[in-house]
């Protein structure tokens, strides 16, 4: 009879569970700081530095010099208003589409997987396919937004090189793309709400609209908000719609913030200032990011 | 000794990183960050045996395919173990796609297609290589007109715009382009106009006597240099500079009064007769206004002018000949001068290319512009620069418009060749098209585009916060 092997002393277990435990997660590791955290340390060096990536030579410090040009640039300051009300515009309108239509959806019993499948094809296209065709579409002469409304009896709309129609296609556009994310999480919610309390409320009479302000919407509202967050930190960085769209035209009038920095990294290549102005772009999400979870913590304890 | 804690653990691993990231900033390069263009060999070095692939990089439009298959046709039966590949991107990349390979310091071309004006951009940066003592031992330079290779390939570019002798050389002429008038001969008659103003009133006419035709077609859009380049060219017909490139002044040279006219011509006179929506039309689409016989009078570049002929793509006839029965094709009306706008682009060769693929490159293109493969090329569909491929019957013949190109290059006209050509024709460029499409009043956009221009030249040697 064998006798059984004895179980290794306690020590070494744990430094083999250990050496395990870091074998799983360098590769990780490593590759996370490798393409996160060390581009993010260079990005900010260089973003006190000024360095081009295409003239080369050694990086030369000169302070927060690229950061007073950028916050008090004129250029700039256009460029965040813009992106502003693009993020509002269009954040505000697929917010509001995007809770009408789950409303609807979860009030159907037949049909809803359906309708919920068809709603979602637009989000899973590639932005820059979705910018293509819309362009088409949108193109004044030969498009067929505008070959609709000729045969309704209505004018040619410049779309795309007009500056306030400009805007709005991007916010239409994005809006198209964008509110079956915000329909979804707005459908999660609702089928979450508990079935019971609209019982309780049909008992006492309550009206529909009684039933949808004091049950649905605030049960509804944490999760729509962080819905908003996600699409509002994705639209503040808005690139491809506008490349493909309107190329930030006419003239800079749909130019936001990502477009202008990609102008200024790859046509001057300061890629000093470009950093500096990735940075300010991340830690103005960071801090509105972090108000705004504050203000959800707040709600979630109310 | 106890093991240090987390927080000391984490503070050497972040100080590790930073240090590891400073190191990794310099490169080694002389304090200026000034680098020269390496030499190119004077003589060709052997050329290999083995199978070898030679990249270009360019735009993607008909003249790129057209290069593929002529090069692989032609340049195979010298050299079999040689493929050419001509790798393109949309037009609006074509800078980025090429500028941040050479920032990487390796490219995945071995010729680079670069517009007249990325010359600079590229010497300054040692990026492609100076072909000077190369084309002393392998080029017949006098075989060119010499504005034509100064322009594709010669920086700093002499004042006069001609070649200067004593200049290096970096680049080599690979296609030719300038803007051709193309006219619709069934509505405006047999005779182009000849000058601006008489353009400008024919095609009024025209519209006004056609309904659903637009008078003028030509470039307006926001990216690329497509507005930028209508603007120069009228510019230059109305007797404006772009710049004093002497004292490198902009402001109050571009917005002077001739700039002004030119600007209230392109913006009050011209775009009125474009069609409703073209503010955004590149070449695509001013040729496909003219294939569907929506436009009078239109410009395009003359490279990219093949496809009018297409019956497929046409609505104009069923054949070549019934198109070319109602279209025409001239040289640029003038007025107070007769300039017209260069386009094209010449070949070079990328510093960071294999040394084989380097020497291949070489022998491209001096077998490119020999004579005879100008010739064939021009036949092919391409636009050389030789002057005697200019005049000669195959390319005279090879296309309706060719005998416009050979007529305007002695009227032609380049922009700023500088490093800092990019921001300055995106300056440009958005400013014209916020005026053709009222974002901005004409002599407001003028005179931005001179302050902002000449900001960007006075702080090209200024550290920290540039490019905004």
């Amino acid at each position: 009879m064998a006798s059984a092997t004895p179980p290794a002393p306690g020590r070494s277990r744990r430094l083999s569970d250990r050496g395990l435990a870091v074998a799983f997660i360098s590769p990780a590791l490593l590759l996370l700081l490798a393409m996160s955290v060390f581009p993010l340390l260079w990005a900010l060096y260089l973003s006190f530095t000024d360095y081009s990536a295409t003239r080369g030579g050694p990086a030369h410090f000169i302070g927060f010099g690229n950061y007073t040009a950028i916050l008090t640039s004129a250029q700039v300051h256009q460029r965040a208003l813009t992106t502003l009300i693009y993020v509002v515009g269009a954040v505000g309108l697929q917010t509001v589409l995007g809770f009408a239509i789950a409303y609807l959806i979860s009030r159907r019993t037949h049909g809803r997987g359906l309708l919920t499948t068809l709603f979602l094809v637009p989000m899973m296209l590639s932005p820059v396919v979705v910018g293509l065709f819309w362009r088409f579409m949108l193109d004044a002469q030969f498009g067929v937004i505008n070959s609709m409304l000729g045969s309704l009896g209505l004018g040619q709309v410049e779309w795309l090189t007009r500056q306030r129609t400009a805007l709005i296609s991007l916010i239409v556009v994005d809006t198209w793309q964008w509110t079956p994310f915000i329909m979804l999480i707005a459908l999660a919610g609702l089928t979450a709400v508990p079935k019971y309390l609209y019982e309780a409320a049909s008992i006492d009479r309550a009206s529909e609209w009684f039933r949808f302000r004091t049950i649905t919407l605030p049960l509804v509202w944490p999760l729509l908000l962080i819905a908003v967050l996600f699409r509002a930190i994705e639209a503040f960085r808005l690139f491809d719609l506008v490349y493909i769209l309107t190329n930030g035209g006419p003239g800079v009038s749909t130019e936001t913030l990502s477009f202008h920095v990609y102008k200024v990294a790859f046509l001057g290549f300061n890629t000093g200032t470009a950093s500096a102005y990735g940075i300010l772009m991340v830690l103005v999400v960071i801090v509105l990011t972090q108000l705004y979870l504050r203000y959800l913590n707040k709600l979630k304890e109310g | 000794m106890s093991a240090p804690g987390r927080k000391v653990r984490l503070a050497t691993a972040a100080m590790l990183l930073v240090a590891t990231t400073v190191t990794a900033c310099g490169d080694g390069k002389d304090d200026d960050g000034k680098a020269s263009a390496p030499k190119a060999p004077a003589t060709i070095p052997e050329l290999t045996k083995d199978p070898l692939t030679l990249s270009f990089v360019w735009f993607d439009w008909p003249p790129a395919q057209a290069l593929e298959a002529f090069a692989n046709a032609e340049y195979k039966k010298e050299r079999p173990n040689a493929t050419i590949k001509v790798n393109t991107v949309p037009n609006a990349n074509w800078h980025d796609a090429m500028f941040t390979q050479f920032a990487a310091r390796k490219t995945d071309f071995d010729i680079a297609i670069l517009d007249s004006q990325h010359i600079g951009e590229a010497v300054t940066n040692g990026n492609i290589l100076d072909l000077t003592d190369f084309v002393k031992n392998n080029i017949d330079v006098a075989a060119y007109n010499p504005y034509l290779l100064a322009a594709y390939g010669q920086f700093p570019q002499a004042e006069t715009g001609k070649r200067d002798e004593n200049a290096s050389l970096y680049g080599l002429p690979l296609l030719g382009d300038t803007w051709t008038m193309i006219y619709r001969k069934d509505l405006i008659g047999d005779k182009p106009p000849q000058t601006w103003d008489e353009m400008i009133s024919v095609a009024e006419t025209c519209q006004a006597d056609n309904p659903g035709v637009s008078g003028l077609a030509f470039h307006q859009a926001n990216g690329s240099d497509a507005a930028a380049v209508t603007y120069n060219t009228v510019n230059g017909v109305y007797g404006g500079n772009l710049w004093d490139p002497k004292n490198r002044k902009i402001e109050g040279v571009l917005n002077d009064a001739a700039g002004q006219e030119a600007m209230d011509v392109l913006v009050n006179k011209m775009k009125p007769l474009t069609a409703k929506g073209s503010g955004n039309w590149f070449i695509d689409e001013v040729n496909a206004a003219v294939a569907q016989g929506k436009a009078c009078i239109a410009f395009n570049w003359i490279a990219a002018s093949g496809g009018l002929l297409d019956p497929k793509q046409s609505t104009l006839g069923t054949t070549r000949e019934q198109i070319l029965d109602k279209l025409g094709f001239a040289t640029l009306p003038s007025q107070k001068t007769n300039l017209v706008p260069l386009g094209g682009m010449g070949m070079h060769v990328s510093a960071y290319s294999a040394t084989a693929n380097q020497a291949e490159a070489l022998n491209f293109m001096k077998w490119f512009e020999r004579a005879d493969i100008q010739k064939k090329w021009a036949a092919a569909g391409g636009v050389p620069s030789r002057t005697d491929a200019l005049e000669s019957p195959e390319f005279l013949n090879a296309g309706p418009f060719n005998q416009v190109y050979t007529d305007s290059v002695p009227r032609m006209r380049d922009m700023w060749n500088v490093p800092e050509y990019a921001r300055l024709v995106d300056i440009e460029n958005t400013n014209v098209n916020a005026a053709l499409n009222g974002a901005k009043k004409p002599k407001d956009a003028l005179d931005d585009i001179a302050k902002e221009q000449q900001g960007v030249l006075d702080s090209s040697s200024r550290k920290g916060g540039g490019g905004l």
